[in-house]
């Protein structure tokens, strides 16, 4: 997709003459893991750099937005002005990810994934003989990244920086609010409803035990107790009756 | 005379039907109680780590209140048939205490059902999950209980998380104090595996891409077998309770035309 087209000739000695390659970078897409909290996933730059020879080498080079105007294509990697391990205290870019255009082969096939995982190197994060380590980003960003080809120690070609990039930061876990728990409408029926007639039952019991239990007139359940009296009553007036009726 | 014999005869014969039925659902609540208690989906660690597992408590006293509804349904089958104020008044207030119990069984279950959210089982994944550092014996075997499960959830269940892989990446945890974020965005466990049990593609997990890890949630396989046991053991308590009240309602009303 790159088109180089002539550059002009800068008058500064210092900034060599690159090709510019009209691409910026991007995140890829469609990935779960697309930015994490110190890690990033772009798009390979495939066909991009269509007139580079088989030796040139393309580094990644990332940087933090304040380093990108006055940003020197010729400081070379590895060197202390882009070590990794000084990355962004005294470095505020650092290069990574060097290849040649054999493994970024085009046109790309389809249905390949073709990514570059920024971030993914943690076992020489803290190496220092290992200044283009591909080490895992300290902060969440924000981060500018652009390609650049590199032959010896000229730089060839360039693409344009990408948007700004910004990894994701995790919230603390006590944050996350765990009361509130609400009584469902269901609960609060099933306890009203039980409640209701564990209390009927209740004064049911008590209702029949004191009706049981006392003398009142009752339905035609017939007691015990009061039936004896009232032989006993009836058999004294009969008596009296009788002693009655001889005198 | 004749009319009220017949009256109480139906009455007698309601209530024997009435307490076999009570009999049988004693049978069928201390066997539903007892499959639940087993856990057979292995969630007891995670809500013995909330230190709030009361439907587990429900469950226990279930199975002695089945056992008790059974018991009691026998005596009141006999104290029925036999016309007996004492069988049957004894008969009344074990079957009102077995109520209560039962009662308190249903209303713990349900309450408990309600404090089993979402963030509730996030934080204390996060807080526990592959945790390094433990306090105390108590503290370890809770976080052991904790870790040991979540892998087991993710392998059988293919899921990831709580609501998905992202939540080790929103949140801080215990798993991100010990591995790096850039080695493990997620646990490995998120990953699809092989038959060895081996991440298929570690960079393709790694990555999120679609195919190689999990990208759906646990919630689901958690909620599920827990609304299954506090619904189970609170509503069909409630439909015993409901039933159980006409029947002593019945046994009351009967008690009091004995003759004596």
């Amino acid at each position: 997709r790159g088109v180089s087209h002539p550059s002009t000739a800068h008058t500064s000695p210092w900034l060599l003459t690159a090709d510019n390659v009209q691409y910026k970078p991007s995140l890829a897409s469609l990935l779960g893991g697309l930015t994490t909290s110190s890690t990033f996933t772009l798009e390979q730059p495939r066909c991009v750099f269509t007139t580079l020879q088989d030796d040139v080498v393309i580094w990644l080079v990332v940087a933090v937005p304040e380093a990108i105007p006055n940003f020197n294509n010729s400081v070379g990697p590895g060197t202390p002005e882009r070590e990794f391990q000084k990355f962004p205290t005294s470095a505020l870019a650092y290069m990574t990810l060097n290849t040649t255009i054999l493994n970024y082969p085009c046109p790309k096939t389809p249905g390949e994934i073709t990514v570059l995982r920024v971030g993914s190197e943690t076992s020489c994060a803290e190496d220092n003989t290992r200044p283009t380590c591909n080490g895992p980003l300290p902060g969440p960003g924000p981060y500018q990244v652009k390609f650049l080809a590199l032959e010896g120690s000229n730089p060839v070609a360039e693409t344009a920086w990408s948007d700004p990039i910004v990894l994701r930061t995790a919230q603390p876990l006590s944050s996350i609010p765990t009361t509130g728990s609400r009584y469902s409408a269901s609960m609060i029926a099933l306890t009203s409803i039980l409640s209701i007639l564990f209390a009927i039952l209740l004064g049911v019991l008590v209702a029949v035990l004191v009706f049981w239990g006392s003398n009142a007139c009752g339905g035609s359940s017939s007691f015990s107790k009061p039936e004896a009296v009232m032989v006993q009553r009836y058999n004294t007036h009969h008596v009296y009756d009788r002693t009655a009726a001889r005198l | 005379m004749a009319k009220s014999d017949d009256g109480m005869r139906i009455l007698q014969g309601l209530l024997v039907f009435g307490n076999v039925v009570i009999g049988m659902c004693g049978i069928a609540l201390t066997a539903e109680c007892i499959f639940f208690v087993t856990d057979p989906h292995g969630l007891y660690s995670l809500l013995e780590a909330t230190e709030n597992d009361d439907i587990y408590a429900a469950a226990w006293i279930g199975i002695f209140v089945g056992f008790a509804l059974f018991a009691l349904s026998i005596l009141g089958i006999i104290g029925v048939l036999k016309s007996n104020r004492t069988l049957l008044l004894v008969y009344i207030i074990l079957m009102l205490i077995t109520y209560a119990f039962e009662m308190a069984s249903c209303i713990t279950a349900a309450t408990q059902r309600d404090f089993l959210t979402p963030n509730l089982f996030l934080k204390q994944m996060l807080e526990r999950y592959n945790k390094s550092d433990t306090d105390n014996n108590n503290d370890k075997w809770m976080t052991e209980g904790v870790t040991k499960t979540w892998d087991k959830l993710m392998l059988q269940n293919h899921c990831c998380g709580v609501r998905g892989p992202s939540d080790w990446q929103e949140y801080t945890s215990a798993f991100r104090i010990r591995h790096k974020d850039a080695d493990y965005p997620w646990p490995h466990n998120c990953c699809v595996m092989d038959a060895q049990g081996s991440p298929v593609n570690l960079d393709g997990c790694k990555l999120g891409v679609p195919g190689y890890y999990n990208s759906n949630g646990c919630y689901d396989a958690i909620s599920g077998p827990m609304n299954t046991q506090a619904w189970g053991v609170a509503w069909f308590g409630f439909a015993i309770l409901c039933w159980t009240f006409c029947v002593l309602l019945g046994t009351m009303f009967y008690w009091s035309r004995i003759e004596y």
